[in-house]
């Protein structure tokens, strides 16, 4: 049974891309000898430290897996909370059927937005409404995580010569890179080419600002669209361009917080209670007052990563000292007596 | 990670306390972790998978006033490991591989700080993956931080499915003799109860 096994088919084993006889099989192989139990012990240590997790799970197929078999009365209990789209793999799709009925079944569910215009029309619009994220992959299998109240018009002959989109709000791209044909992600305020990469960039018209975080490879951020300053960020680097078209660039930013919405967290460190606020109502879709303006300036370190708009208000409640209360879409916040 | 962006899924808020866990946000915060977790014992996804969902289906079914502990994060992993330990037992697996799989403790569950102290802990990961020979850290990059699978990364690169295994294992023992001094002991601290 434990014939042909050798060393490396661990690496099948600590990912999960075994089948359960083969991983039988294996389980029996690395029993026989307490060697091979540490052999995967330490490989298991190095994929802990180089990512959380092991695999990309398909959290929203399982979640649709399991609404049928909950019946009407979940659809309706959970109602709000689950009408979102959680397109949180990202990356590989997976394999098997299974996998891919379940991808279809997370883009159908996305409740897109998806106006395909008449003919003469110049671009196909995908948008996401407050508390909607929706995962794209376009004509050339770049692929696209859009975010909470975001816009990305996609024109019809993107890819023909060049490789441009226009983006109101935040998206993650993941571009395989075409030095024939650049990738460009234009914004209010400025263009992103892509010089092969994973980027994130954020445009938000409220938020006045353009913010580019590079994951991975290369980018190159104009101000202005026509561009004559240039930034070229790699992989770790943040830039910004400032509503005057001023362009900043910090390196060895942690692209983990920035990115966490990816996967469907908010993480704030050391942020101003005004920002964490802005930026957690389109996320759950609801509008929050403060009261006692003075407390907009006090600092966070927090992150949200339930579904819950509920539990998410409790949590920074609790952090705030606060007390709250919602009905529908309002939230009121209202801080009790000053903390010691 | 690397970059990290794959970590945030095991970073987890608990409820607060008074606010009563629902079957729905109970699912959003621990599937991950708990397919992880479940993962660590069977070595299949597919099988980690099943076990996970199941649970969930069961806890939904069996729903009432005891929710308030049944859908509490050392609950889930309670089940979750009794169930692991159940489908190795029924799959007549070898009974050393039960045992050793009967010892793997409950992950601690992460807080803000515990993303710090990682956040000083990739500095000597990224430097670490820097000092791979080149080809061995592109296609340990793609795999590891794109998620690609083999045959997207052999074809993207233009090699061998064969050079993509062999290189990622080479990467990945590369790594163990580079990281050894992290490897040792979890990088977090475990003074939290979970």
């Amino acid at each position: 049974m434990t014939e042909g096994i050798e060393a490396s088919d661990l690496l099948r084993f600590v990912e999960g891309d075994c089948s359960p006889d083969e991983a039988a099989a294996i389980q029996a192989w690395i029993a026989a000898d307490p060697r091979r139990g540490e052999l995967l012990d330490e490989l298991r240590a190095v994929w802990r430290l180089t990512g959380s997790s092991t695999r990309p799970w398909v959290v929203a197929g399982a979640r649709i897996r399991l609404l049928p078999s909950r019946g009407r009365h979940a659809a309706q209990r959970s109602a709000g909370v689950s009408a979102r789209p959680r397109s949180l793999t990202f990356g590989r799709a997976g394999h098997g059927p299974a996998r891919i009925a379940a991808a279809i079944v997370c883009i159908v569910a996305g409740t897109v937005i998806w106006r395909v215009r008449p003919r003469a029309a110049p671009a196909r619009e995908y948008a996401t409404s407050p508390g909607q994220r929706l995962q794209l992959t376009l004509p050339d299998s770049s692929q696209v995580l859009l975010s909470v109240g975001t816009r990305l018009r996609v024109p019809r002959d993107f890819g023909v010569r060049a490789r441009a989109v226009e983006l109101d709000g935040e998206a993650y791209f993941v571009v395989r890179h075409d030095p024939r044909r650049p990738f460009l992600v234009r914004t209010r305020q400025g263009v992103t080419e892509d010089l092969g990469t994973s980027f994130d960039v954020r445009a938000y018209p409220q938020e006045r600002f353009v913010q580019v975080v590079v994951a991975a490879g290369r980018v190159a951020l104009r101000a202005g669209r026509g561009g004559d300053s240039v930034l070229s960020l790699r992989s770790r680097d943040r830039g910004v361009i400032d509503a005057r078209g001023v362009l900043r660039a910090t390196s060895g930013v942690s692209v983990g917080d920035y990115l966490a919405w990816t996967r469907g967290t908010l993480v704030f460190r050391d942020a101003p209670l005004g920002d964490v606020v802005a930026q957690l109502g389109p996320w759950y879709d609801v509008d929050i007052e403060v009261s006692g303006a003075s407390r907009t300036d006090e600092r966070l370190t927090i992150s949200f990563a339930t579904g819950s708009v509920d539990e998410a208000l409790a949590t920074l409640a609790r952090v705030l000292n606060a007390r709250w209360t919602r009905s529908g879409r309002i939230v009121r916040l209202t801080p009790l007596q000053r903390r010691q | 990670m690397l970059d990290s962006h794959v970590r945030s899924p095991t970073l987890q808020r608990r409820a607060p306390p008074g606010t009563p866990p629902s079957w729905e946000s109970a699912f959003q915060a621990h599937y991950v972790e708990l397919c992880e977790y479940v993962l660590r014992f069977v070595g299949s996804a597919e099988a980690a998978q099943d076990l996970v969902q199941d649970l969930f289906l069961r806890l939904w079914a069996s729903r009432g006033p005891r929710d308030a502990t049944r859908l509490t994060r050392p609950y889930l992993y309670v089940a979750a490991r009794n169930r692991a330990l159940k489908y190795l037992r029924h799959r007549r697996v070898v009974t050393a591989w039960i045992a050793r799989a009967a010892c793997e403790e409950t992950p601690p569950s992460d807080t803000p700080e515990d993303l710090c102290l990682r956040g000083e802990l990739d500095d000597a990961v990224q430097q670490a993956i820097a000092e791979l020979p080149a080809r061995c850290r592109a296609i340990f990059v793609l795999r590891r931080r794109e998620q690609l699978s083999y045959r997207e990364i052999a074809t993207r690169l233009s090699v061998s499915l064969g050079t993509v295994k062999s290189q990622m294992w080479r990467a990945t023992l590369r790594l163990r003799t580079r990281l050894a001094p992290y490897l040792a002991r979890p990088v977090i601290p475990e003074d939290r109860a979970s």
